[in-house]
C-alpha cells in the first residue's frame, strides 16, 4: 500500500466516523423533534440513539440522570471508563448524560474516546438541556390554552396557575412578564401602579418623587434583586384589582409571545452568522411548533429580516415575501441548507423565486382543491458564499479576478479553471453537508442548478448563463458523492465562463459582487425500465407571446410541454416540437388537422439512463415499444391514429407494437384538471408577485411540482422595445396596433413583398402558383435572417390560393419576419392565418409574425415605398418577370443610401413599427468591435460570411486570375458553428504562376481568420478557409464543385468581387 | 393584364363547355349541366365556449344526381365561397361517373377555420350543418364525406346528429369512418392499387410485358407505397423514388438499378413518407436531386406527390424511353407539359381516372354501410379492380376510336354518361 493510499485510507476511516457520529446526532433530533413524546420516551430514545455514534457500539452504554431519575440500559454497569456532560436547563444543572464502556479499549483523545466523542455527547446533553426548558414550557402554554378555552370565571384561577408555573420554569421570563404588567397598568393610569413603578424604576421618576433625586446610592440595586418577587407580587395584586381576569390572561399570553420572538429578532439584529440564526430558530420553532398564532409586529420584522437574510435585499421582493411566508418555513428550510462556518451568504436568486413562489401557492385558497397535488421537489441548498470557501480553501481566490480580464483571455483560460475547479477538494464540513444530503435523497437522481445572486437581480434575463446539471445518482455512496462534488465544482467553474463574463462586462456588471448558490433538486419523475423520467415536464409563462388564433389574448398566457424531461421544452429545437397549448383558451389547438397534429408532435424523449449514469435523448417510437406499457397514464399522454382519424383509447389495451400512437397529450389537456391548475398557478403567481411570471414544472403522473418561477421577460430578441413616437412618417414602412407581439428584428436589407391587390387580380391559377414559386426561390437567394416576407390574406394557403402565397416552410424558412397583410374588401376584411399552416416551424426556428391592417385608424402603410421603390425582381428572377407587378423585391441599402429596416414590436402597447435607421455596423470599420459581441453559434455563420464578404472585396480579379468568388456550405447554409471552416469556391482563369500567388494569398488570410476565431471563440483548426479552385473546364464539365454553381439545391453563393479592367486573360 | 380574376367555377365551366361541343350537347343540356340542380346556403349559430353566439355560413351544393346520390365532401375552410363549392361538385360529378358507379357530384362547406375553434365548437358546428340540411341529406339522396379540415371526427358527429334526427341508424349517410364505425377495409390500398390496375390494363393495351418495365416514382407516400408494392408484385421493378426529406427541408432521389427493395425502405420512412438520408445510403441508395426521378431511362413514370411537378421546364428531360405515365397524384402535370407529351405520344392516365379508387372504394363503403354487412378487404380490392378495369378500358376505347388524348377521353366519357342519364329520365 502506496503512501498515499494509506492517507486516503486514514481519510476514508475517520470520515466514516464522522458519518457515524452525524446519524447518531440525527436520530436523537428526530427523537427529541417530536412534539407529543413525553420525558421518558425521549430519555429512552436518546440512550438507543448514542451507542451507535462511538467508535466501539457493541461496548458502549449511556445513562441519565435527570432530577430523580436515571435512564439507563438493562444490564448496566458502572465502569471507569466514562464520559460526562452535564443537563443545564436556564443556567442551573438538572442532571447529566454519561457513556461509559463496559471494556477497557485502546486509548484515544480522552481516554478511549475521541475528542469528537467528548464534543458529540456534550452537544446531546446540550440539545437535551432545550428540550427540558421546551418540554416545561410546552406544559406552561398547554396549561395556558387550556384554562384560555374556558370561561371567563375560571381565568382568574388560570392565569395564577400559568404565572406560579413561570415563577418555577422561567424566571427570567417571569420577572420580564411582570415588568410589563407593571408598565402596562401605569399607561392605562392606575395609580398605584404608578407609585409602584417609581418605587421600582427611580429613573422614571415622576416631578412629586423629586425627592428621590439626590439619593441615588447602591440601595436601588438591593431593590431590585431583593424585592423582584415582592414587586411582581404587587403588581399582579394591583392588576387583579383594577383589570378583568381575561384581560389579563391576553395580556400574558401576548407577552409569552414577545419574549420567545425576542431572542431571534436579538440573532438578526446583530447580523448572526447563519449558524447562529439556524440556532436561534430552531429554538424558536421548538417552543412554538405550531408557529405563532399572533400576528405581531415584531413577527412581521423578523420575517422582514430573515427574507433578508436568506434570498434577497431586493424591497420589492421582500415586500411580497414577507406576506406569504412565515417563520416556521425558514426553520423547516434551514434543515435542508449547507454552509460554511461563520456564513453569511443566501439562497441566490433562484431559490428565491421558486421557494416564494411555493409559499405562494401552498398558502393560496384555491377553490376544489384544484392545487391539492402541487408539490415542490425535495431541495437542499448550499449557500452562496460557500463558492469563496471553497475557493479559499483551495487556494483559488486568484480566479476571482478573472472577470476583470480581456474577454479573449477570459476564454482562453476558461477551460483551465474548469478542470482546476474540478481538481480542488471541498472543505470537510461541506463534504459533510452533502453526504447528509444524499442520504437523504437516497438514490434519487438529482439536479445540480445555479442560483445566484445576479439570477436574482436580473431576472430571467441572466438565467440559462449558469450551468444546471443532472446526475444519476446511482451506485455506491462514494461514488455519489464525487458525481455531486464535480458536478457542483463545475457549476462554481461556470461563474468565470466567458459567456456570463462577457454579459456582465457589457451590463456594467463586473463589479457587483457575484456569489452562487447551488440547488440540489431531486429529480422529479418515476423508474420505466432502465430509464428515469417525469411523466411530462415544460414551461409556461403567464403571458403568450406566440398567438397562433386571434381569439388567444396574451394574457391567456402559453404552457410549452413535452413529456420526459423538461430539457426539450425549454429550448428551442430544431429537429422537433413541444406540445403549445394557451391554458386560457386550451380548446384552441395549434395543430389541428391529423397530419398537422402527427407532424408537430414530440418525436424524442429526454431521460435518465440509470443503467449508463446518463442523461440520453431517446426516440419517441422505440421508447414506446420498449417501455410504452410501464408509463404511469400512458393514456393521457398517447393518442392513436387511425388514418385520417386520431383517437384517444378507453381501456388500457394500446397495442405499442403496431399502433399507431401519437404524443399529443389530447387526455392530459381535455380530460384532467391539469391545464386549469397550470392556469391558475399562472393567475395567482401573476396577481401576487405583480409581474408575469414563467415557471418550470414537472409531473410524475400523479403529483404537480414545481420546479422554478422567475419574471417573464424573454431573451432572445423578444422583449418588450420601446416603439419611437416622432418618427418621421417617410421613415416609417409599416405600424401595427393589433395581435402585436414583442420583440425586435433589426438589420433587414430586403424586403419581398406580395401587393394584395394585383396578387387578387391574377387570373390564371398558374400565375398563382408561380409566385410562390418565385417566393421559393428568393428565399434561396437571400440572405438568411436579413430580409422580410410581406403578403396578402394567408401564406401558405393549399387548394384556395387565392387568399394567400401557396408555400411550404421550405420556401420562407430563411426569412426574419412573415407579414400578412388584411385588406378591406368592400366592407368585408379578409381572415388571416397567424401563421398557422406552419406555426410550429415558425415558433422553433425564431421566424417572427406579424399581422398588418393597414385600413385601421391610426396605422401607417407606406404603399409609396411598397409600390413605388425600384425592384430587383427582374435583375434577379428574369424569368419571373411577367409577375413585377404582383411581386417586389426592395433592396433597402440601395433604395435608402445604406438605411435598414427595424422593426420593433411590444405587445404590452399592442403596437409595432417597422422603420428604416442606419445600419448598426458597417464592414469596414468596427469589425472587431461587433466581433466581440457575436457570440453562440447563430453568430457564428454571420462572422464567416462578412469575412468571405471582405476577402472578396479585396481580391484583385486581374493579379490572381479571379472570375468569381463563391461561398457554400455551413457559412452560406447559416448553419455554421464555432469550428467550422468556410468553404470558398473560386472560379479561377490563368497561368500557374497566378494560382500560386491566389493561393498564397488566400493562405494569408486563412491563417489569420484562424487567430480571429480563435480569439473570438477558443477554437483553433489550423487555417479556417477551405478553398476549392475550378476553371472553366470544370463548370462547362460540372465537374467536383463545380456543380455547385447553379445547382438546384444547396446552390454555392456568389460574392461580390471588384471588377475586373479588362476582359480575360 | 386581364383584370378578371380567377374564379373555380368559371374554369370548371369552360371545361365542361369543351366537352359538350366535342359530344354536341344541346342547349338545354347544356344549361342543365352548367349550373348544379340544387344550391343549400344556410346558417349556423354556434354558442362559443366564451358564451358568445357565432353565426357560421354552411352550403351544400348537389350539382348532378340522375346517375345516383350525391357523393362529396365537406370542406372548413375560412374563406370558402359558393363558387369554389359549385366549381368541385361539378367535379365530383364527373368523376363518379368516369369509374361508372351510381353516384352524383355534390359538395359542402363552412366558412370557417378549425384553427380558431375548439374541438367542442367544431363539434357544434358539425351538428348545426347536420341540422340545416337533414331532409335533404341522406343515404340516399346525398353523401357527404370528409374533406379539407374535416376528418374522421367530423364524419361521426355529423352521424350521429343525423341518426339522432331521424331516430334509427344510417351508417350510409356518409363515408369517411374509421373502420368498426361502418368504414370499408382496403381504403388504405385503394388509390395505389387503382393506379396499378389501370396501369396494367394499359400495358396489356401496348403490348408490354410487365415483367420487362421499369418505373420511377416520384413520392413516397401511401399512394405511391401501395402503387410500388403492386406494381412489384405484378412483375415490374421500380429503380428509384422521390421524396422530401423535412431535415434538409428539400426533396431527394434514391435510387437502386437493382430495384428497390420496398419492405426495407418502409422501415426507415417516417409518416409522411420521407425516406431516412443516411440510412438509405448505408443500403447502398444512390442520393440524387430531387428532380432527378423524372429523367431516369425507364419505361413508365408514376408522379405520385404533388401538383403541378411535371412543367415546361422539366418535361424536356424525360427520357426517350419513357412509354406511359401514370397519374397517381392530383393535377401534377401542369397543362403546358401535358401538350408536349401528348406530343410525344407518350400514353397518359390521367389523374381523374388513375387516382379514381379512393372515390370507388368510398362507394363501397357506402355500399355495405347500406346493408350493413361488410366484406374482407379482399372482396373489396377485388371489386376495386373491375371497377378500375372496366373504366380504362371504356375510356381508352373512346380515345383509341376517336384518336383523342386520354385525358379529353376520361372526361368526355363522364359528361358523356350523366347526360345519358340525364336524357333516359326524361329532362331533357
Amino acid at each position: 500500500m502506496s503512501d498515499a493510499d494509506k492517507i486516503k485510507g486514514r481519510l476514508l476511516d475517520s470520515l466514516q466516523e464522522r458519518a457515524k457520529e452525524l446519524n447518531c446526532l440525527y436520530e436523537v433530533e428526530e427523537v427529541l423533534s417530536n412534539v407529543n413524546i413525553t420525558l421518558d420516551d425521549a430519555f429512552g430514545g436518546v440512550i438507543q440513539a448514542i451507542p451507535q455514534g462511538l467508535q466501539y457500539p457493541d461496548s458502549c452504554q449511556p445513562r441519565i440522570e435527570f432530577e430523580d431519575t436515571i435512564y439507563q440500559p438493562q444490564n448496566f454497569a458502572e465502569t471507569r471508563w466514562v464520559l460526562s456532560s452535564s443537563i443545564v436547563v436556564q443556567d442551573k444543572v438538572v442532571g447529566s448524560l454519561k457513556v461509559y464502556y463496559t471494556k477497557e479499549l485502546p486509548a484515544s483523545d480522552v481516554g478511549p474516546f475521541l475528542k469528537e466523542e467528548a464534543k458529540l455527547i456534550n452537544t446531546i446533553a446540550d440539545r437535551l438541556g432545550h428540550f427540558v426548558m421546551y418540554h416545561r414550557m410546552k406544559q406552561l402554554f398547554h396549561s395556558l390554552k387550556k384554562t384560555g378555552t374556558e370561561k371567563d370565571e375560571e381565568n382568574s384561577q388560570s392565569w395564577q396557575v400559568a404565572l406560579n408555573l413561570l415563577r418555577q420554569t422561567d424566571r427570567n421570563l417571569f420577572l420580564n412578564i411582570s415588568h410589563k404588567m407593571l408598565n402596562y397598568l401605569c399607561w392605562s393610569g392606575v395609580e398605584e401602579a404608578k407609585r409602584l413603578q417609581q418605587y421600582y424604576n427611580p429613573d422614571q421618576r415622576s416631578e412629586e418623587d423629586q425627592v428621590f433625586a439626590d439619593t441615588n446610592r447602591p440601595y436601588q440595586k438591593r431593590t431590585l434583586s431583593f424585592s423582584s418577587d415582592f414587586l411582581s407580587d404587587e403588581t399582579f395584586k394591583i392588576a387583579a384589582d383594577h383589570l378583568s381576569d381575561n384581560e389579563i390572561f391576553t395580556v400574558i399570553q401576548k407577552w409569552i409571545h414577545e419574549d420567545r420572538m425576542s431572542f431571534l429578532l436579538e440573532t438578526l439584529n446583530r447580523n448572526s452568522s447563519l449558524a447562529e440564526v439556524s440556532e436561534a430558530l430552531r429554538k424558536y420553532y421548538r417552543m412554538s411548533p405550531g408557529g405563532v398564532d399572533l400576528p405581531t409586529l415584531s413577527q412581521r420584522g423578523a420575517r422582514v429580516s430573515l427574507v433578508r437574510r436568506f434570498f434577497s435585499d431586493q424591497l420589492d421582493y421582500i415586500n411580497i415575501a414577507k406576506n406569504h411566508i412565515e417563520i416556521v418555513d425558514f426553520y423547516l428550510l434551514m434543515q435542508n441548507v449547507i454552509y460554511g462556518p461563520e456564513s453569511h451568504g443566501k439562497l441566490g436568486g433562484k431559490a428565491a423565486g421558486m421557494f416564494l413562489a411555493y409559499q405562494i401557492l401552498k398558502n393560496a385558497e384555491v377553490a376544489s382543491g384544484l392545487l391539492s397535488n402541487l408539490k415542490a421537489p425535495k431541495t437542499w441548498y448550499i449557500t452562496s458564499d460557500v463558492i469563496l470557501y471553497f475557493m479559499n480553501y483551495n487556494n483559488l481566490q486568484d480566479v476571482a479576478e478573472q472577470k476583470y480580464k480581456d474577454i479573449n483571455q477570459v476564454r482562453i483560460e476558461y477551460p483551465h479553471v474548469i478542470q482546476s475547479f474540478k481538481n480542488a477538494h471541498f472543505p470537510p464540513d461541506i463534504i459533510q453537508g452533502l453526504s447528509v444530503a444524499l442520504d437523504d435523497f437516497k438514490d434519487s437522481p438529482l439536479i445540480v442548478r445555479s442560483s445566484s445572486l445576479l439570477e436574482d437581480r436580473m431576472g430571467a434575463a441572466f438565467s440559462g448563463k449558469y450551468k444546471s446539471l443532472f446526475l444519476a445518482n446511482q451506485g455506491p455512496k462514494e461514488k455519489r458523492l464525487e458525481a455531486l462534488t464535480d458536478a457542483i465544482a463545475e457549476v462554481y467553474a461556470s461563474v468565470f465562463g466567458p459567456d456570463p463574463i462577457e454579459y456582465r462586462a457589457e451590463r456594467g456588471l463586473l463589479d457587483f459582487h457575484e456569489e452562487m448558490g447551488i440547488m440540489i433538486q431531486e429529480v422529479v419523475g418515476v423508474k420505466i425500465g432502465q430509464y428515469f423520467m417525469p411523466a411530462f415536464a415544460g414551461v409556461a409563462f403567464s403571458r403568450n407571446e406566440f398567438r397562433w388564433s386571434p381569439r388567444i389574448k396574451r394574457e391567456d398566457g402559453l404552457i410549452r410541454f413535452v413529456p420526459g424531461l423538461g430539457t426539450r421544452a425549454v429550448d428551442r429545437l430544431s429537429d422537433d416540437y413541444p406540445i403549445l397549448v394557451a391554458p386560457g383558451q386550451p380548446g384552441l389547438r395549434v395543430n389541428i388537422t391529423c397530419d398537422e397534429i402527427i407532424r408537430y408532435s414530440p418525436k424524442k424523449i429526454d431521460v435518465i439512463d440509470l443503467k449508463d449514469n446518463s442523461f440520453e435523448t431517446v426516440e419517441i417510437k422505440r421508447f414506446l415499444k420498449e417501455c410504452g406499457p410501464l408509463i404511469p397514464r400512458v393514456s393521457q399522454m398517447i393518442s392513436i391514429c387511425d388514418r385520417d382519424h386520431i383517437h384517444q383509447q378507453v381501456g388500457p389495451n394500446i397495442d405499442f407494437e403496431s399502433d399507431e400512437l401519437v404524443v399529443a397529450f389530447e387526455g392530459l389537456i381535455s380530460r384532467t384538471p391539469f391545464v386549469g391548475q397550470i392556469n391558475t398557478i399562472l393567475k395567482l403567481l401573476e396577481s401576487k408577485l405583480n409581474f408575469p411570471v414563467d415557471i418550470e414544472f414537472a409531473s410524475d403522473g400523479h403529483d404537480f411540482y414545481l420546479l422554478q418561477c422567475r419574471p417573464q421577460s424573454s431573451a432572445d430578441n423578444a422583449a418588450a422595445v420601446p416603439i419611437p413616437k416622432d418618427v418621421s412618417p417617410e421613415r416609417v414602412i409599416f405600424s401595427a396596433k393589433r395581435f402585436v407581439s414583442n420583440g425586435r428584428v433589426p438589420d433587414i436589407t430586403h424586403i419581398v413583398y406580395v401587393d394584395p391587390g394585383h396578387y387578387g387580380e391574377l387570373p390564371d391559377r398558374a400565375d398563382l402558383l408561380a409566385v410562390g414559386r418565385a417566393v421559393s426561390r428568393l428565399n434561396q437567394l437571400l440572405p438568411k435572417r436579413q430580409f422580410i416576407l410581406m403578403g396578402p390574406g394567408r401564406w401558405g394557403s393549399r387548394g384556395d390560393i387565392k387568399l394567400g402565397v401557396n408555400v411550404t416552410y421550405s420556401d420562407i424558412n430563411n426569412t426574419a419576419m412573415l407579414i400578412e397583410v388584411a385588406r378591406q374588401k368592400g366592407n368585408y376584411l379578409p381572415d388571416l392565418s397567424f401563421g398557422t399552416h406552419f406555426f410550429q416551424d415558425l415558433v422553433e426556428s425564431h421566424i417572427r409574425y406579424l399581422p398588418l391592417y393597414p385600413d385601421d385608424p391610426g396605422v401607417i402603410f407606406n404603399e409609396r415605398f411598397l409600390k413605388g421603390s425600384p425592384s430587383l425582381l427582374p435583375e434577379i428572377l428574369p424569368e419571373f418577370e411577367y409577375l413585377s407587378d404582383t411581386l417586389r423585391l426592395m433592396d433597402i441599402p440601395r433604395i435608402t443610401n445604406g438605411m435598414v429596416l427595424q422593426v420593433l414590436m411590444n405587445a404590452d402597447l399592442d403596437e409595432a413599427i417597422g422603420l428604416l435607421v442606419p445600419p448598426k455596423s458597417v464592414l469596414d470599420s468596427g469589425e472587431t468591435k461587433a466581433a466581440v459581441s457575436d457570440s453562440g453559434t447563430s453568430e457564428a455563420w454571420r462572422w464567416r460570411m462578412r469575412m468571405a464578404s471582405y476577402i472578396a472585396s479585396l481580391i484583385d480579379p486581374e493579379k490572381f486570375g479571379v472570375k468569381g468568388f463563391y461561398v457554400f456550405g455551413s457559412t452560406k447554409n447559416a448553419t455554421a458553428g464555432p469550428a467550422s471552416d468556410i468553404d470558398i469556391l473560386i472560379h479561377f482563369q490563368g497561368p500557374d504562376e497566378k494560382r500560386c500567388r491566389l493561393e498564397y494569398w488566400l493562405n494569408g488570410w486563412s491563417l489569420c481568420l484562424d487567430e480571429m476565431n480563435y480569439q473570438r471563440t477558443g477554437y483553433r483548426t489550423g487555417g479556417l478557409l477551405d478553398v476549392h479552385i475550378i476553371t472553366d473546364d470544370d463548370i462547362a464539365r460540372k465537374t467536383s464543385y463545380a456543380a455547385k454553381i447553379g445547382a438546384i439545391t444547396d446552390a454555392a453563393r456568389a460574392l461580390p468581387i471588384p471588377n475586373r479592367k479588362k476582359n480575360g486573360d | 393584364m386581364n383584370s378578371k380574376p380567377f374564379n373555380p367555377f368559371a374554369m370548371a365551366q369552360a371545361q365542361f363547355d369543351r366537352a359538350a361541343d366535342f359530344l354536341s350537347l344541346d342547349a338545354a343540356m347544356r344549361d342543365l349541366l352548367r349550373f348544379p340542380m340544387r344550391e343549400y346556403q344556410f346558417n349556423i349559430p354556434v354558442r362559443m365556449d366564451d358564451g358568445t353566439v357565432k353565426i357560421f355560413r354552411g352550403f351544400r351544393v348537389q350539382h348532378n344526381d340522375a346517375r345516383g346520390p350525391g357523393k362529396g365532401g365537406i370542406r372548413f375552410h375560412p374563406h370558402e365561397t359558393i363558387d369554389t363549392v359549385r366549381a368541385l361538385s361539378m367535379w365530383m360529378t364527373w368523376k363518379c361517373s368516369v369509374v361508372d358507379i351510381p353516384l352524383g357530384g355534390s359538395k359542402g362547406g363552412v366558412v370557417c377555420d378549425p384553427h380558431n375553434l375548439s374541438m367542442r365548437e367544431q363539434e357544434n358546428l358539425c351538428r348545426g350543418w347536420v341540422r340545416q340540411l337533414s331532409k335533404d341529406i341522406g343515404p340516399l339522396i346525398d353523401v357527404p364525406a370528409p374533406d379539407v379540415m374535416t376528418s374522421a371526427q367530423h364524419m361521426l358527429w355529423m352521424l350521429d346528429e343525423f341518426e339522432t334526427i331521424n331516430r334509427g341508424h344510417y351508417p350510409g349517410l356518409i363515408t369517411g369512418k374509421p373502420v368498426g364505425m361502418g368504414g370499408s377495409l382496403g381504403r388504405t390500398e385503394a388509390t395505389g392499387y387503382g393506379v396499378i390496375f389501370t396501369l396494367r390494363e394499359a400495358l396489356k393495351e401496348l403490348n408490354i410485358k410487365v415483367e420487362n418495365t421499369m418505373a420511377s416514382v416520384q413520392g413516397f407516400g401511401n399512394v405511391a407505397q401501395y402503387a410500388i408494392q403492386l406494381y412489384q408484385q405484378i412483375g415490374g421493378k421500380v429503380i428509384c423514388v422521390s421524396c422530401w426529406d423535412q431535415t434538409d427541408q428539400t426533396s431527394y432521389t434514391f435510387r437502386k438499378m437493382s430495384g428497390i427493395d420496398l419492405q426495407a425502405l418502409l422501415k426507415i420512412t417516417d409518416r409522411f413518407g420521407g425516406i431516412d438520408k443516411n440510412q438509405a445510403k448505408a443500403m447502398g441508395y444512390e442520393i440524387l436531386h430531387g428532380d432527378a426521378w423524372i429523367e431516369q431511362d425507364v419505361d413508365i413514370l408514376i408522379p405520385a406527390a404533388l401538383e403541378n411537378q411535371i412543367t415546361a421546364d422539366n418535361v424536356g428531360r424525360i427520357a426517350p424511353r419513357v412509354k406511359l405515365i401514370a397519374e397517381g397524384a392530383n393535377g401534377p402535370t401542369t397543362p403546358d407539359a401535358d401538350q408536349i407529351i401528348a406530343q410525344r405520344k407518350i400514353f397518359m392516365i390521367p389523374d381523374f381516372l388513375a387516382n379514381a379508387g379512393g372515390v370507388t372504394c368510398s362507394y363501397f363503403e357506402q355500399v355495405q354501410s347500406n346493408m350493413n354487412y361488410f366484406w374482407e378487404k379482399d372482396e373489396v380490392l377485388g371489386k376495386l379492380d373491375l371497377k378500375m378495369t372496366s373504366a380504362f378500358h371504356s375510356v381508352s376505347e373512346l380515345a383509341r376510336k376517336r384518336n383523342i388524348y386520354m385525358r379529353d377521353a376520361a372526361y368526355f366519357i363522364a359528361v358523356n354518361r350523366v347526360a345519358q342519364a340525364c336524357r333516359d329520365r326524361g329532362w331533357v
